[in-house]
């Protein structure tokens, strides 16, 4: 049991602490400015946003 | 004439324009390679990929009709002891999940870290190998269990044999996402990626865990149990969940040309996910020989998934509200929608079947199948249809040769799984609450579910059309492979937006 | 923006936690559970299998039983499994220590086993039930498991003594007779020795029921 409640305390103060550590690292650096940006990672020049890719039924083709 | 206008536009401009000129700057990463570049570069080791997947499906659809008409007909083929109903169930399982499901999984994910890291493909010695031992460790496995060798450990019956060949390959696709990951173009990480990485180092952790503890040095008693149904929920939830997602987050914004509804949501999803998600496998033994404590913590993750649900439900859904018209025109958004709609559904009853009450009547009868065929068909394959509809014909440049056998594809196999679904899920209600009646005969409730049993196999044969039709159109497609390209009318490969507009013109 | 650090970091204690909590800890809790040695009878619970019936328990993993067969009975008040019979009490950790594999199943399309030893004591029961379901619960969709027998000519000495009583269309052809195999015989000690009805603290049997 001793094992049990060492883990379990050992668990109940490290995540909690190594979550806080992560989430200063976070916003110190930076990590949190304009995540809105990210969403236009899988739009380029090519195809940019607006542009509808895969449009190929109902169309007259054969 | 629009159509030559606009493919030489897009041409003009992918021969000018390096990668990041447009992109805005503040890429501290290298040069950015171009899609066509990419998809090329991906077009061996993701056809491996594809190509082995489909052939397990079609193995794998051969092995459920076969169970299921065997569940009311036990006189079927009853004569051959390795084609025994729990053999076939049990080899079923394993192709669709492992040969098929989680193949098709590592194709899609390959080719969309290339995409989001914008590199073309590193290393596709190691991913050949990497499928090579794939495919190997799945026929040892299923050979295993057909000819007895069942482990009996529900998700894990491969043999002790077999699955070290297949840990290995799981090894070498870490190793190459890591890889991928450390020399991408695109600093920045898209929320797919997140799931890709987050899948690809989960599972072999999952699997290795997993086999240790139950078949190499096995735990004693019901932690086998434990262990089992820990590694058996988070395989759907950890692996197949991910790469679902990742999916739809990048191909609804993709072909709709919308990003998605809110970034802050899919980073919310994300990590309520991972929080909760792997603490639910014990909710598989609700009224089980195990500390209530172990149960009650796993219903309450379970309810808590209700947090990752909604908000994955909110991005896929309302980023979709407008668009519902291109449902007509793109193959890749039709499966894509019925996939994040049934995810949304199966997450849901899964909740739901998770809670105590409702535990007591839908434990142990056919409503369990129903919930694992909505989740990794009704979303998860369904996805990975609409994927490898988006994916083929841009690493191969060749067209999809037929639109009738897309249709019948997925008309084929949306009715097909319907039909399997609501059904099955009735009557495992049914089916519950006259066991839970000691007044009722056990071998009434058996003669109860036969009718439901035969209208599955109708359901099973549906499935099974699709899946053929969706075949000969790959096949077809690879036929032309070898064939100079030939324009059709409407494109998808180049100036997609103005021909399909001139298309929709009477 | 980059969360590259804390990615990592969150995928891997993610899975720890979860591997803590629902693997190591029980593992813990449950993975050193002994026998249980009545204090009044000084009667030993479970008591191990013999060895027929360890190679029985082989055989029924190997066929899959457990696919359409669970080996658990939930508490009196949930579900039925203790008001249809199928056990005098609810199983806890206990009962499974002697277990190599633990298959406590998660699909009834067949009846619970956990006390089958208990129910079906009759051995020619299991014999028959397993060549051919019909034979002794029709309407069952259990498949037949007739490749665990052989049928074979009667010799001079008449009727092996093993031989199956088997009736009407389930009768093989006349002088011939269908006699078990090794692996039907271990398969059946495996059956009968299905019993986890021993009365111990953590799951008590109701006194008036145990006697």
């Amino acid at each position: 049991m001793s094992v049990i409640a060492f883990i379990l305390l050992g668990s109940v103060v490290l995540l909690p602490a190594a979550g806080l550590l992560a989430l200063r690292w976070a916003t110190s650096t930076g990590q949190f400015r304009c995540p809105d940006k990210a969403a236009l990672l899988p739009f380029d020049e090519v195809e940019p946003v607006g542009m509808e890719t895969d449009c190929i039924l109902g169309g007259n083709r054969r | 004439m629009i159509n030559q206008s606009q493919t030489l536009q897009n041409k003009t401009l992918r021969a000018l324009l390096p990668g990041d000129a447009l992109t805005g700057g503040g890429t501290e990463g290298g040069k950015k390679a171009a899609l066509a570049e990419i998809d090329a570069s991906c077009r061996v080791p993701v056809l491996f990929f594809f190509l082995s997947g489909l052939a397990w499906l079609l193995a794998g659809t051969v092995l459920a009709l076969v169970a299921s008409i065997k569940l009311h007909t036990p006189g079927f083929l009853a004569g051959w002891e390795w084609l025994t109903f729990a053999n076939v169930r049990t080899a079923h399982l394993n192709t669709v999940v492992y040969g098929f499901a989680s193949q098709i999984s590592v194709g899609v994910t390959i080719w969309l870290m290339c995409r989001l890291c914008r590199i073309p493909l590193v290393a596709p010695g190691l991913i050949t190998v990497a499928n090579l031992f794939y495919n190997l460790g799945v026929t040892v496995g299923v050979g295993g269990i057909l000819i007895g060798d069942s482990t009996a450990i529900e998700w894990l019956e491969m043999p002790r044999y077999a699955t070290p060949i297949l840990f290995v390959s799981y090894a070498l696709i870490a190793v190459w996402t890591i890889v991928t990951f450390r020399l991408r173009a695109e600093r920045h990480l898209y929320v797919s990626q997140w799931y890709l990485l987050a899948a690809v180092l989960w599972f072999p952790w999952l699997y290795g865990t997993a086999q240790v503890m139950l078949l190499i040095e096995p735990v004693r008693g019901v932690v086998q149990a434990a262990v089992n149904w820990w590694f058996a929920h988070n395989v759907l939830g950890l692996w197949f969940t991910p790469i679902g997602l990742a999916s739809i987050y990048y191909f609804i914004p993709k072909v709709i040309g919308r990003p998605i509804h809110s970034y802050y949501l899919s980073v919310l999803g994300f990590w309520s996910l991972a929080l909760f998600y792997n603490w639910n496998g014990m909710h598989h033994l609700v009224g089980g020989p195990l500390p209530a404590w172990m149960i009650t913590v796993s219903i309450v993750a379970s309810v808590m998934m209700l947090i990752p649900v909604i908000t994955v439900a909110i991005n896929h859904h309302f980023t979709m509200v407008g668009h519902f018209g291109k449902l007509k025109y793109s193959p890749t958004l039709r499966f894509m929608v019925f996939g994040a709609v049934s995810y949304t559904l199966a997450s849901l009853q899964g909740v739901a079947s998770a809670v105590r009450s409702i535990s007591e009547v839908t434990h142990f009868t056919h409503h369990t199948i129903a919930h694992a065929h909505l989740g990794m068909y009704a979303f998860f394959t369904m996805v990975m249809f609409g994927a490898m509809y988006y994916i083929l014909p841009r690493i191969t440049q060749r067209e999809w040769p037929s639109n009738g056998l897309i249709s019948l594809h997925f008309w084929g196999v949306a009715l097909g799984i319907v039909l399997y679904v609501v059904p099955m899920s009735i009557m495992g209600f049914i089916q519950g609450t006259m066991l839970n009646d000691a007044a009722v005969r056990f071998l009434d409730v058996v003669q109860f579910t036969l009718p439901w049993l035969k209208l599955r196999t109708l359901a099973g044969l549906l499935l099974a059309a699709g899946h053929v039709a969706f075949v000969i159109n790959v096949g077809w497609l690879l036929v032309r492979m070898f064939e100079p390209y030939r324009k059709p009318v409407v494109s998808i490969l180049t100036g997609e937006a103005e021909t399909v507009a001139a298309a929709k013109l009477p | 923006m980059s969360y590259g650090p804390l990615l990592f970091l969150g995928i891997l204690f993610t899975l720890a936690s979860s591997w803590v909590g629902l693997v190591l800890l029980p593992h813990r809790q449950m993975g050193a559970l002994g026998q249980h040695t009545d204090t009044n009878t000084a009667a030993i619970y479970p008591a191990a299998r013999s060895g027929e019936a360890q190679q029985g328990a082989e055989h029924y993993r190997s066929l899959g039983c457990v696919y359409c067969h669970t080996q658990q009975v939930r508490p009196e008040g949930y579900g039925s499994d203790i008001e249809r019979g199928w056990g005098r009490r609810r199983t806890v950790s206990r009962d499974y220590i002697h277990d190599k594999t633990v298959m406590l199943g998660t699909m009834r399309t067949g009846p619970d086993l956990t006390n089958i030893g208990e129910r079906q004591a009759d051995a020619a029961w299991h014999y028959r039930h397993l060549y051919n379901p019909q034979i002794t619960s029709p309407g069952s969709i259990m498949p037949p498991h007739a490749f665990l027998f052989e049928t074979q000519a009667i010799g001079p000495a008449g009727r092996s003594t093993n031989a199956l009583v088997l009736e009407g269309t389930f009768a093989p052809p006349a002088g011939q007779q269908v006699i078990p195999t090794r692996r039907a015989d271990q398969l059946v000690a495996y059956l009968r020795s299905l019993k986890s009805s021993g009365d111990l603290p953590e799951a008590p049997v109701k006194k008036e029921e145990a006697q």
